[in-house]
C-alpha cells in the first residue's frame, strides 16, 4: 500500500499565478509542501486543497504564528493580515509541522482581547461569542471577530488571551498584538448607553462597501460589569435607522435605505445606500421593540443623529 | 468669395432634391436666393449668429459660446441636429455643448430647419423640429478650378477675432477643398460697459473635403473636420470648459440612375467622437472643486434613395447609428482625503434604426401634398454596472437595457390661388426619452438650481401636430402668418421628489423626470415685407409664443412676444441696414419651473456690406453696429438673466481669388 500521496501544489500554485498570486506562501512559511498521510487528525486530500483555496483568500499575521508543541504550528489570517479598530474577521488554523497539514480537531476557547492601558487599567472589546468552525464545512478554518475599540498606542497595548485544545492537550496563550489605527474618515464601531446599560455598534467589513446599494451587517454587543470579560452580541433587540450624510458635500443625503434589525443569529443586517464615493457619514437612531427611540436620534446643527459612525468608500 | 459661392451655387449639381415647401434655411456661405436668409455678419458670423435667423429658432444662452438652438420653443431632447445627415450627440451633461458648437461657420454652405413631425429623413425624436447643417463642398467642375478664399473679422466689444482662410479645386473628376479657421475672443461687457466675467473663448477648426467621380456618374465623397474649442467661459454657470473636442468623419458613394424615376442613391457612412472637459479652476469661489469630463461617439450609416416623377419626388430612407455616451464627476472637498466620484451618464449606448420617406406630389392648379413618415426602433443599454446599480436604488427592478420605438408621420397641403398661398399641415409622433432623462444621476440645472435624476421607466412622450400659414404677396408687398400647435401627451419634465436630498451644495432639491399627462406648446408668426422703392424695402416680424403643463401652468423658456424690424438699402454692392429687435416682457414665465422672467427690451443696429473686385480678388467688407444705445439687456433665453453684449462694433473682409 502506498501510504504517501504527495498533494504537489504545483496545480495551485500555477492557478494561483493566474488569479492572485501575493498568497503562494500560505502553503507553508518555509515553503514546505502539504504531505497528504493517512494521518486522522489531518485533512484528506480534497479538504486540504479546500483549506489551502480558503485561507489563499487572506493573509497571515506573522507575528502571532506560534509553534506548540515542536509539533503544531498555530496560524492566525485576517482579511489584511493586520488588525485594525473595529471590526476584523479572524481565521485560525493549525498545521502539523511535519506534514504541514491542517488539524481537524482543534477548539479554541474563552477568546478575549485584552488591552492593557497607560494607566493600568484592563479591559476588553466586542468580540464573537465562540471561535467555531463556519461556513460549509471548511473543517479545518476556525473563524471568529474582534471589533477593536480603540487602537494601540502609547495609551495602552493589546493582547489575545485564549485556551487551544489541539487533539487531546490544551494550552493557555496570551499572545500580544497590535490594532492599527484606521485612516481618518472611517470609523468603524461606537457605543450607545441605553440607561445604565453601555453597548458597542460594529459594521462588519465596511471595506467591502460599494457606491450602490449595500447590503450591510453589524453587532450589537452590550459592555458586560466585567470589563475583562470580552463584550458579547446583546440579547436585547433594537432597531437601528441608518441615514448617511457627506459632510463635504453639504450633508447631501442618500436615499432609500433599510433600518438594521436582528436576525435569528442576532446579527443585524439593513440596506444602506451610497450615490457616490467619498466620505460617508451614518448618523444612527437606536429603537426598542416597542419603537421608542433609547439612543440617537437628536439634532445637531444638520438635522441629523449625532451617534455616528464613518464610512469612506 | 461671392464668385466661389455662385459658383458653389450654380455649378455644383443640387446636393438633394429635397423640396422646401417653406424654405427656412440660413446661409452660411453661399449666394442667398429665394427666401433663405443670411447673417448680416455674412460667413464670419458664429454658428450661433446664423441660427438666430431662422424661423421658429431661439437661442439659449449660457455665455457667448455654444448656444443652444430652441425650435418651436422646444429645447434639445425635442429637436433633431445632423450634420449632412449624420447624427452627433452632445457630450456635457449640462449642454454646455450643443452639437452645433462642433462645427465652423466655414465647413458650412447653409442651416437648414424643417420644423416640427415632419423632419428630414435622418431626423428622429424631432417632435420641434429638426436641424441639418449642410456642409461646404466645392463640388466637380467649379467656374475656378482653383480658388482661394479668406476672412479677418474684429468685433470691438470683447475683442472677438476671427481669422479663416480655405483653398478649393475642382476638376471634372475630383474636387478638394480645405480650409482652417480661428477666433478668440475675450470677456465682452454688459451695457454700460459692464464686463461679464467668464465670457471668453476661443476655437480653430480645420476641415477637408474630398470627391471623385467615376465614369459612370458615381461618386465618392469624403469629409473631416477637427473642431477645438479651449478656454471657454459660461457666465451662466458655475463652471467653464477646458476643452471641446469634435472629430467629424464621414464617407459616402453616391449612385446616379439615367432614365429612372430614381436619380440617386447615396450610401452614407460617418464616425464622430467629442470630448468634453469642464474646468472649474479660474473661478475664485466654488463650493467644491470638480472635475466633469464627459465623452459621446456616434457611427452610423445612411441610404439615401431620392426617386423624381412627372409629379412627384420621393425621398426612402434607411439609417442605423450606434451611440455611447459617459460623464462622471469627481470632487475635491477641502480638509479631507477622500474624493467623491459620481458616474453621471453610465455608459449609456443607443443603438438606433429606421426608415424614412417622404414623397412631395403636385396636384396641379397650384395645389400640392407632402406626406413624411418614419419608424425607428432603438436599444438604450447601461453599459456600466455601477451605474446601473446606482439607479437600482431609485427604481428597483429596472433593467439595464431597453427598446423604444418612435414613430412619426406628417402630411401638409397647399394651394397657391392668385397672390395667395395656404398651407395646413398635421402629423403625430413619439420620442424616446433622452439620455438625461432616461439615465442621468444628480445633474444639476443652475435654472431652477435642482438636481435632476433620470427616470428609466419613463413613457415616450407622444404629440399630435396641427400648422397652418397664409401667405399674401403681390408687387411690392409680402405679408405672412403662420401658427402652429403642438399638443403632448405623456410630457416629459422633472418633478420634485422631496424623500431624495440634493447633491450640489446650495441646491433646492431633487427632481426626476416623470411625464405628465399632457402639456400644450404653441407658437405663431407674422411677418411683412414691403419694397418702398427700387433700393429700400422694410421687413417686420413679430412672433409669440405660448406653452401650458397639464395643470395650465406655464412651462419655462417659452418667448413673449418679439419682434424684429429692418429697413434695407440696396445699390450695386451697396448694401446697408438699419435694425431694431425687441421683446415684451414674459408675462407667461415659467415661475412653477422656477423661470424668473424677462423685461421688455429694444436695441438697434445697422450694417453696411460693400462688395468689389479689386483686380480679380473679390471683396466683401462689412461694418456694423449692434446695440447702438449700449442697452443692458437679458431676454428670456440668457441662462440666469445673462445679460447681452452691450455695444459692438464689428468690421470684416472677406476676400475671394
Amino acid at each position: 500500500m502506498n501510504l504517501f500521496k504527495r498533494l504537489f501544489l504545483m496545480l495551485s500554485a500555477s492557478l494561483s499565478l493566474l488569479s492572485c498570486n501575493d498568497n503562494d506562501d500560505v502553503v507553508d512559511q518555509f515553503g514546505q509542501e502539504i504531505l497528504i498521510t493517512d494521518d486522522v487528525d489531518c485533512c484528506s486530500a480534497d479538504e486540504a486543497r479546500q483549506v489551502y483555496e480558503f485561507i489563499r483568500k487572506v493573509k497571515e499575521i506573522p507575528s502571532l504564528t506560534q509553534d506548540i508543541d515542536n509539533k503544531y504550528r498555530l496560524r492566525f489570517f485576517t482579511p489584511t493580515g493586520t488588525l485594525h479598530t473595529g471590526y476584523n474577521d479572524i481565521y485560525v488554523v493549525v498545521t502539523k509541522i511535519i506534514s504541514a497539514n491542517y488539524v481537524k480537531d482543534i477548539e479554541i476557547s474563552n477568546f478575549t482581547p485584552l488591552m492593557t492601558m497607560a494607566s493600568g487599567k484592563v479591559h476588553s472589546t466586542s468580540t464573537s461569542k465562540t471561535i467555531d468552525k463556519f461556513d460549509n464545512g471548511i473543517l479545518a478554518v476556525r473563524h471568529g471577530w474582534i471589533s477593536f475599540v480603540m487602537n494601540s498606542s502609547d495609551n495602552g497595548s493589546w493582547d489575545l488571551d485564549f485556551d487551544i485544545r489541539i487533539l487531546k492537550s490544551t494550552q493557555h496563550l496570551t499572545l500580544p498584538i497590535s490594532v492599527d489605527a484606521l485612516p481618518e474618515g472611517q470609523k468603524w464601531i461606537t457605543s450607545f448607553k441605553v440607561g445604565e446599560q453601555s453597548y458597542h455598534i460594529s459594521l462588519v467589513n465596511p471595506a467591502e462597501w460599494k457606491v450602490g446599494s449595500n447590503n450591510v451587517s453589524a453587532y450589537i454587543t452590550s459592555v458586560g460589569t466585567d470589563m475583562k470579560k470580552p463584550y458579547v452580541v446583546t440579547d436585547k433587540s433594537f432597531t437601528v435607522d441608518i441615514t448617511p450624510s457627506m459632510p463635504d458635500m453639504d450633508y447631501h443625503s442618500s436615499p432609500e435605505g433599510e433600518p438594521l434589525t436582528a436576525d435569528a443569529n442576532g446579527i443585524y443586517k439593513g440596506v444602506v445606500n451610497f450615490t457616490m464615493t467619498g466620505l460617508w457619514r451614518l448618523h444612527l437612531t437606536v429603537k426598542d421593540n416597542a419603537g421608542n427611540i433609547v439612543a440617537g436620534g437628536d439634532e445637531n446643527d444638520h438635522g441629523f443623529s449625532t451617534l455616528s459612525l464613518e464610512v469612506s468608500l | 468669395m461671392y464668385l466661389l459661392l455662385i459658383s458653389l451655387l450654380f455649378i455644383s449639381e443640387p446636393d438633394s432634391t429635397y423640396k422646401h415647401v417653406d424654405v427656412n434655411e440660413v446661409v452660411v456661405s453661399g449666394a442667398r436666393h429665394n427666401g433663405q436668409k443670411r447673417s448680416l455678419k455674412g460667413v464670419a458670423a458664429s454658428i450661433d449668429e446664423h441660427l438666430a435667423e431662422l424661423n421658429h429658432v431661439s437661442l439659449i444662452r449660457r455665455g457667448s459660446y455654444a448656444m443652444e438652438p430652441v425650435v418651436n420653443n422646444m429645447q434639445d431632447e425635442r429637436v433633431s441636429t445632423t450634420i449632412d445627415g449624420m447624427k452627433i450627440f452632445y457630450a456635457c451633461t449640462d449642454k454646455m455643448d450643443p452639437v452645433t458648437s462642433y462645427v465652423e461657420s466655414s465647413n458650412l454652405q447653409s442651416i437648414s430647419l424643417s420644423s416640427g413631425l415632419d423632419g428630414n429623413p435622418q431626423a428622429t425624436g424631432n417632435i420641434g423640429g429638426s436641424i441639418d447643417l449642410r456642409l461646404r463642398k466645392v463640388g466637380f467642375n467649379a467656374i475656378k478650378p482653383f480658388q482661394l478664399g479668406s476672412i479677418v473679422s474684429f468685433e470691438s466689444n470683447g475683442a472677438v477675432r476671427m481669422v479663416e482662410a480655405d483653398v478649393a479645386l475642382s476638376q471634372d473628376r475630383f474636387y478638394t477643398n480645405f480650409g482652417a479657421s480661428f477666433r478668440k475672443a475675450d470677456n465682452y461687457s454688459a451695457g454700460g460697459n459692464d464686463e461679464v466675467q467668464f465670457s471668453q473663448f476661443q476655437k480653430y477648426n480645420i476641415f477637408a473635403n474630398v470627391g471623385g467621380k467615376f465614369a459612370n456618374g458615381d461618386r465618392l465623397e469624403a469629409t473631416v473636420i477637427y473642431d477645438k474649442a479651449t478656454d471657454v467661459g459660461y457666465p451662466a454657470l458655475n463652471m467653464d470648459v477646458a476643452k471641446a473636442e469634435a472629430i467629424i468623419t464621414s464617407l459616402s458613394y453616391r449612385r446616379t440612375f439615367e432614365n429612372s424615376f430614381f436619380l440617386t442613391n447615396e450610401t452614407k457612412a460617418y464616425y464622430n467622437r467629442i470630448v468634453h472637459i469642464m474646468d472649474d479652476s479660474h473661478r475664485p469661489d466654488v463650493p467644491i472643486r470638480m472635475d466633469m469630463p464627459g465623452k459621446s461617439w456616434t457611427a452610423g450609416l445612411y441610404n439615401l434613395l431620392n426617386g423624381q416623377g412627372d409629379y412627384n419626388q420621393l425621398q426612402i430612407n434607411y439609417d442605423v447609428y450606434y451611440n455611447l455616451r459617459h460623464a462622471d464627476m469627481t470632487m475635491y472637498a477641502d480638509n479631507s482625503d477622500w474624493q467623491m466620484y459620481m458616474l453621471t451618464w453610465p455608459d449609456v449606448s443607443t443603438l438606433c434604426t429606421g426608415i424614412a420617406a417622404s414623397d412631395d406630389v403636385s396636384l396641379g392648379n397650384g395645389q400640392s401634398l407632402r406626406f413624411s413618415g418614419k419608424g425607428a426602433w432603438q436599444q438604450q443599454h447601461i453599459g456600466s454596472y455601477d451605474g446601473f446599480q446606482l439607479l437600482n436604488v431609485f427604481f428597483p427592478h429596472m433593467k439595464r437595457t431597453y427598446h423604444q420605438t418612435e414613430l412619426r408621420i406628417a402630411a401638409r397641403y397647399g394651394i397657391k390661388s392668385g397672390p395667395w398661398q395656404f398651407n395646413i399641415g398635421g402629423g403625430w409622433g413619439s420620442r424616446a426619452p433622452s439620455i438625461t432623462e432616461g439615465y442621468s444621476y444628480y445633474l444639476n440645472n443652475t435654472f431652477d438650481n435642482y438636481d435632476y435624476i433620470g427616470n428609466p421607466r419613463l413613457s415616450n412622450e407622444k404629440a399630435f401636430e396641427a400648422n397652418a400659414s397664409a401667405t399674401f404677396s403681390s408687387g411690392r408687398l409680402r405679408l405672412a402668418v403662420d401658427a402652429n400647435i403642438f399638443r403632448f401627451s405623456d410630457y416629459i419634465i422633472g418633478h420634485v421628489e422631496d424623500r431624495l436630498s440634493a447633491m450640489t451644495i446650495g441646491a433646492n432639491g431633487v427632481k426626476v423626470y416623470g411625464n405628465i399627462d399632457h402639456a400644450t406648446i404653441a407658437n405663431s408668426q407674422f411677418s411683412s415685407a414691403l419694397q418702398l422703392s427700387n433700393f429700400i424695402s422694410w421687413n417686420a416680424n413679430v412672433s409669440y409664443g405660448l406653452g401650458r403643463d397639464d395643470n395650465n401652468d406655464n412651462l419655462p423658456l417659452i418667448a413673449p412676444l418679439q419682434y424684429r424690424s429692418s429697413v434695407n438699402f440696396t445699390k450695386g454692392g451697396l448694401d446697408v441696414v438699419v435694425n431694431a429687435e425687441g421683446a415684451l416682457k414674459q408675462y407667461d414665465s415659467g415661475a412653477k419651473y422656477g423661470e424668473k422672467g424677462s423685461n421688455a427690451y429694444i436695441v438697434f443696429g445697422a450694417n453696411l456690406t460693400y462688395t468689389k473686385l479689386f483686380s480679380k480678388v473679390n471683396t466683401t467688407f462689412r461694418i456694423g453696429l449692434e446695440n447702438a444705445l449700449d442697452k443692458f439687456y437679458s431676454t428670456y433665453s440668457d441662462w440666469n438673466g445673462l445679460p447681452h453684449k452691450g455695444r459692438n462694433v464689428y468690421f470684416s473682409v472677406n476676400l475671394t481669388l
